[in-house]
């Protein structure tokens, strides 16, 4: 297969799960799906090996579901399965790290034949249990585990699940909407995937397949190989809701003989007793986004570009938790995984890598009463922090890195339930200085339009110690979570008064180079 | 008189480069010319082109009993050149950095070193106002009107020209700023001042005053532009005031066009898409693809039932040129189209993959693919098809312009020797990607809006359009296409036949089944009054305006909507053309689930412009003018014609090339093509 016939083949399967994942995204009941992009699609080859993505909002999807897919073929092999097959799973340490990620699996029958998969992971409005938030004690307390499963049969909804899901979430229409959402984007997939093969004469995927992997796999390693050998170190600390600080150290090595890089997390926190730690996969997909975006943004994303890159961290650390380790607000820490990685690859890629940001979004859900006593409970929302500067240009204000979320509009916000916003202006003076200053964090004042006291569940980090410069650059400000002026540092749902006001002050970014220095 | 098309029309079609006219007599005759657009003031290459056609058909400006119609660039330049005068941006109190915050999103997840386009108005431009409207509509804080008045005073000693006042949940009463727009031009007459809740009343902040900036920047600019012409007009005798073409596809008065400028923006490929829509109804064609392709770009846009789809958003000034998100938002309707980096310039590589890529990066028009012989160094698409022989070195741009077929096989043959190929393979490959890449973004486009993109009948033009349509069209199981006549001239055309045409647009969120059918009631009666006005405004007798009436709505819980029709005002008509919709793009419907109404929408129209039919050409023979070899599949000599030369009726068997001016008609082995009524040269595979 030639570099013509092969990019003629392999942008058409991108487009193909690019097409479905702008679909879900944009019917998804789910707001982090929506407004971030908080899903994945992807087509897989028989051997359940990923061949190729759709790029969505968040690094922490993108690739988890790679993982997930070796496991449906291990438990359900391509040969055991019939055309009217669904497959499903939201097992945090198979797939994507916490129960509110369900994914589907459709297989892809080309005649009688299984030829691949089309899979996709999306975050739902909810799973029973704690519901949004760190403060379950175990992962049981926080909802509904689905085992690697059947949802469909031949055809025929396998019911029982069906009955166990919907009576086991607080949301079953917009549940049960998100999952018929996902088995039609598989339905789709697997006729585009068809039609391609009928366009192209082929009669399954597996060469192509090889091609694809073979080539990324090749690229990721020749991109590796630009790079020094040798290790490199990088450490971030910030604190989590609750006030714990959490050391996050990474060990880059660059093997540029065999173009292969290995990142240990060794001497990282271990497990939190709240429901911030991450299981493995997760820290991977955080790290691969790291790699990816500091040596080529360009390059693809699959099984293939994913196996030069080595991801260990010892087990028991909060990068690599164990069952039955809390694990819902995981993105907490996930959200901080890239940056000790960055300040490694800082010594050999000072003009790609940026310093360090505020990190993970502050996310908020409100549950109360409106003016005539209805109860109401509102979507999540959240909002970013300052970036950290870049070596020629300044870092970003009020944008999110290194996820890809987007905030909800207040209008939106002030439509949906009685919250009244006083302000959302940025936080001027709160990036880092430096040659480069790093970018503002912004200030958000609400409060609620209500007779009766109120939930606040609000997960809020970096309100001790703000993100670190880089090469001489001024540390971003902290955050400041305060309710009628005075701080606080809460891991659960908080109760609140009606006049109760609340300012969110979120961190600055880092700066980069000097102050003062051009550079 | 509207849009009657009975009389002496014309048409000036203001682009980037050139500024085209078109003159189409009564009888059905058409006069085209082209002239280079003057820059530093518009309205003399306007009347410059307005000369010419009137020269060339003999007729005196009195005679002009028609329409007069006028499509422009001006709105974008003005924003991507920077070219406005000082502006203000007024908001609420807490909320100054509205344009700066956006919506904290980065549009490339991956690229560390992304930027924004720095808002028209930076902090030192930006005010704020006590008051606050809650999301009901109800006052929290009225607004301090000496404090108003004192701004406006302020803002015109300090050498503002323009204002936005964009208020939070303006969008849902816009009282507050009204009254701050009155106490401020008491005081500050001069001062041109624009409101949210007139230019853009919808829903999401950042978007709405985001609309309202652009709109309040560029007013200074066209309201002067759109009075001088309009006096002009007079002055030199022609009988009616201009008609402005909008994004939207409709044209207007000078009054409403210079009240919403922002609506201006994409008026020059509103008119081309237009042109299109026409061209479906008179080839008997209610469903088309349109495909422009030219030096930069391709452009899709779906024409379904003759009319061309609307999106009631759009973006501007994308800093990564054709990344969404990297522009200012815009929340007015424009012709819903699709825009990529894939044109005749389209640079040609070889990615670290081993892959051939064809795009985005451009060589543009200088120094231009290495052929021009003007130092390109890299292979273009343009390269490609002459190393094919699609194109003929001799006779590009009617032999204006000789091109260097070596340097492009050359550089060709160097882009092949790292893929295993030689030139001819080489370019081959570069055809046959950019095809793909076109085809794959009208499948996306398509699939996102729930058309069925199979069996699409297309309607190519633009200089590279014609030279890549039959190959595109294979590759979307499409078995006809249309090349038009007038190609060159095809947006200034499509002004002729633009219905007047006002959409507007209101935010209301409510539930559907606790909905307060008299507010709504009320609601589009206001937006009906106001489409009435801007009507009867460019000569729309009041018994002629129609009224089309649709909804933005989801189900409870979801964040984005689906638009659709509204046939009558009840629940249940309106739930059911809801899910109609709905099912239509997602494959599904959720009938447990609560519908919410978000927005109310009205497109308030004159009649159909009675269009005449493009005269055909003068006849003559259909032998070929001369073969040449072309190397598409497998080296073979092609018969080559004369357009300009085919007789109405004539059939040509592919495979075979038909030349003219401007661009080249390619229609691979299986394609057989015939000469339509209209001039347009009809395409169709067996």
């Amino acid at each position: 297969m030639d570099g013509i016939e092969l990019e003629i083949l392999w942008s058409n399967l991108i487009s193909t799960v690019s097409d479905q994942a702008r679909a879900l995204q944009r019917i998804a009941f789910s707001p982090i799906v929506r407004e971030a992009g908080d899903l994945a699609t992807a087509l897989f080859d028989r051997q359940g090996r990923m061949v190729a993505q759709a790029v969505t909002g968040t690094p922490g999807h993108i690739n988890s579901l790679a993982a997930a897919g070796q496991h449906f073929v291990q438990r359900f092999p391509p040969d055991t399965l019939s055309p009217g097959d669904v497959l499903i799973t939201n097992d945090p340490w198979l797939s994507a790290g916490h129960f509110f990620d369900i994914t589907i699996m459709t297989p892809v029958f080309r005649g009688a034949r299984c030829i691949g998969f089309f899979g996709s992971t999306i975050h739902h409005t909810d799973i029973g249990g704690y519901g949004v938030g760190a403060g379950a004690r175990d992962v049981h307390e926080e909802g509904l585990w689905i085992p690697l499963a059947k949802l469909h049969e031949a055809g025929r909804p396998n019911e029982l699940l069906h009955d166990i899901i919907r009576r086991n979430v607080r949301t079953p229409d917009h549940v049960m909407g998100d999952l018929s959402a996902q088995i039609a984007a598989g339905r789709v997939g697997a006729e585009r995937l068809n039609a391609l093969c009928d366009r192209a004469g082929l009669a399954d995927i597996e060469s192509l397949s090889d091609n694809v992997l073979r080539r990324s796999e090749e690229a990721t390693r020749n991109s590796i190989r630009a790079l020094p050998a040798g290790t490199w170190h990088g450490e971030s600390t910030f604190d989590v809701p609750g006030g714990t600080r959490i050391t996050l150290k990474a060990a880059v090595t660059v093997d540029n003989v065999a173009g292969e890089l290995t990142i240990d997390f060794a001497g990282s926190s271990p497990e939190a007793p709240i429901g911030i730690n991450v299981v493995l996969n997760y820290t991977a997909a955080y790290a691969n986004f790291a790699v990816r975006a500091s040596l080529d943004p360009d390059l693809p994303n699959n099984w293939g570009s994913l196996r030069p890159v080595r991801v260990i961290a010892p087990e028991g650390s909060i990068v690599n938790c164990r069952y039955p380790a809390p694990v819902n607000a995981r993105h907490v820490v996930g959200m901080y995984v890239p940056f000790p990685i960055l300040k490694a690859l800082a010594h050999i890629l000072p003009d790609r890598v940026p310093a360090e940001g505020s990190g993970a979004v502050w996310t908020i859900q409100i549950q109360g009463r409106d003016e005539a006593d209805r109860p109401f409970t509102s979507s999540m929302f959240n909002y970013s922090g300052g970036m950290g500067a870049r070596r020629m240009k300044p870092g970003l204000s009020a944008t999110c890195y290194p996820t890809g979320v987007a905030a909800v509009p207040v209008e939106v916000l002030e439509a949906a339930m009685p919250i009244l916003f006083t302000r959302k202006e940025l936080r001027r003076g709160s990036g880092g200085a430096g040659a480069q200053p790093g970018g503002d964090g912004q200030c958000i004042g609400y409060r609620l339009l209500t007779a009766s006291p109120w939930l606040l569940n609000a997960v809020a980090s970096r309100t001790d110690l703000g993100p670190d410069g880089l090469d001489g650059g001024g540390g971003g400000a902290p955050g400041r979570f305060l309710i009628n002026g005075a701080p606080v540092n809460e891991a659960r749902k908080m109760l609140m008064q009606p006049t109760d006001e609340v300012l969110m002050e979120t961190p600055g970014g880092g700066g980069y180079g000097s102050a003062g220095e051009t550079p | 008189m509207g849009q009657e098309t009975q009389g002496h029309s014309l048409a000036v079609d203001i682009g980037g480069t050139f500024t085209d006219v078109v003159l189409r007599l009564a009888d059905g005759r058409c006069f085209t010319d082209k002239t280079l657009t003057t820059h530093r003031d518009l309205a003399e290459g306007f009347f410059r082109a307005v000369e010419l056609a009137l020269g060339r058909a003999g007729l005196a400006a009195g005679a002009v009993d028609g329409v007069l119609v006028h499509a422009t660039t001006l709105v974008t330049n003005a924003v991507i050149e920077r070219r406005g005068p000082r502006t203000a941006f007024i908001t609420t109190e807490g909320f100054a950095d509205v344009l700066l915050i956006r919506n904290e999103h980065r549009y490339d997840m991956f690229d560390p070193l992304i930027e924004f386009p720095p808002p028209l108005m930076g902090p030192a431009d930006t005010f704020t106002l006590r008051e606050r409207m809650l999301a009901d509509g109800t006052v929290m804080t009225a607004p301090d009107l000496e404090a108003a008045a004192a701004l406006g005073l302020r803002l015109a000693r300090e050498g503002f020209a323009a204002a936005a006042i964009c208020f939070i949940n303006g969008y849902r009463n816009g009282a507050h700023e009204v009254a701050v727009r009155d106490a401020m031009r008491a005081l500050a007459p001069s001062l041109s001042v624009s409101i949210s809740s007139e230019v853009s009343p919808q829903i999401r902040e950042w978007p709405r005053a985001s609309t309202t900036a652009i709109n309040a920047y560029t007013q200074p600019i066209v309201q002067p532009y759109l009075a001088g012409l309009a006096e002009g007009l007079a002055t030199r005798g022609f009988p009616h005031a201009p008609l402005i073409m909008l994004s939207n596809g409709g044209v207007v008065g000078t009054p409403t066009a210079g009240r919403l400028p922002v609506r201006m923006i994409e008026s020059g490929p509103a008119a081309g898409a237009l042109a299109a829509a026409h061209l479906s109804h008179v080839l008997g064609l209610p469903k088309l693809l349109s495909f422009d392709m030219g030096g930069t770009t391709a452009k899709a846009c779906l024409i379904l039932d003759s009319a061309p789809l609307i999106s009631g958003e759009f973006e501007v000034d994308r800093r990564y040129r054709y990344k969404p998100g990297s522009g200012f938002p815009l929340t007015i309707p424009s012709i819903d189209m699709i825009e990529i980096g894939s044109g005749g310039g389209s640079i040609a590589h070889v990615d670290g993959l081993g892959l051939l890529k064809v795009g985005p990066k451009s060589a543009g028009s200088e120094p231009g693919p290495v052929c021009y012989g003007r130092g390109g160094a890299q292979p273009t698409v343009t390269d490609a098809d002459v190393v094919l022989g699609l194109l003929d070195p001799a006779r590009f741009l009617g032999g204006d312009m000789a091109l260097d077929a070596d340097a492009a096989r050359a550089a060709l043959g160097a882009l092949g020797a790292r893929l295993g190929v030689d030139a001819l393979g080489a370019a081959r490959g570069v055809y046959q990607v950019v095809c793909e890449q076109m085809a794959a973004a009208a499948r996306a486009h398509a699939t996102d809006r729930g058309v069925d993109w199979r069996g699409l009948p297309m309607l190519a033009f633009g200089g590279a359009g014609p030279v890549h349509a039959a190959r595109v069209a294979e590759l979307l199981d499409c078995r006809q296409v249309v090349f038009p006549a007038m190609a060159s001239v095809l947006s200034a055309f499509g002004t002729l036949v633009s219905p007047v045409r006002l959409d507007l647009a209101r935010s209301a969120l409510a539930r559907l089944d606790g909905l307060d059918w008299d507010a709504v009631q009320a609601l589009i009666g206001a937006m009906r009054a106001e489409g009435e006005a801007a009507l009867a405004e460019a000569g729309v007798a009041p018994g002629a305006a129609q009224f089309d009436l649709a909804a933005d709505a989801r189900y409870v819980g979801q964040q984005n909507e689906v638009t659709f029709d509204v046939a009558a005002l009840d629940a249940t008509t309106i739930r059911a053309a809801f899910e109609s919709a709905y099912h239509a793009l997602y494959g599904l419907t959720l009938p447990d689930v609560a519908v919410e109404m978000v927005s109310w929408r009205i497109v308030a129209r004159g009649p159909e412009p009675r269009g005449a039919a493009v005269p055909p050409p003068a006849g003559g023979s259909v032998a070929p003018r001369a073969h040449r070899m072309v190397g598409l599949d497998g080296a073979a000599e092609w018969p080559v014609f004369d357009r300009a030369a085919l007789p109405v009726g004539a059939r040509i068997a592919g495979p075979a090339i038909v030349e003219e001016r401007e661009t080249t008609i390619v229609l691979p082995r299986g394609w057989n093509a015939t000469v339509h009524a209209s001039g347009a040269v009809v395409g169709e595979r067996a």
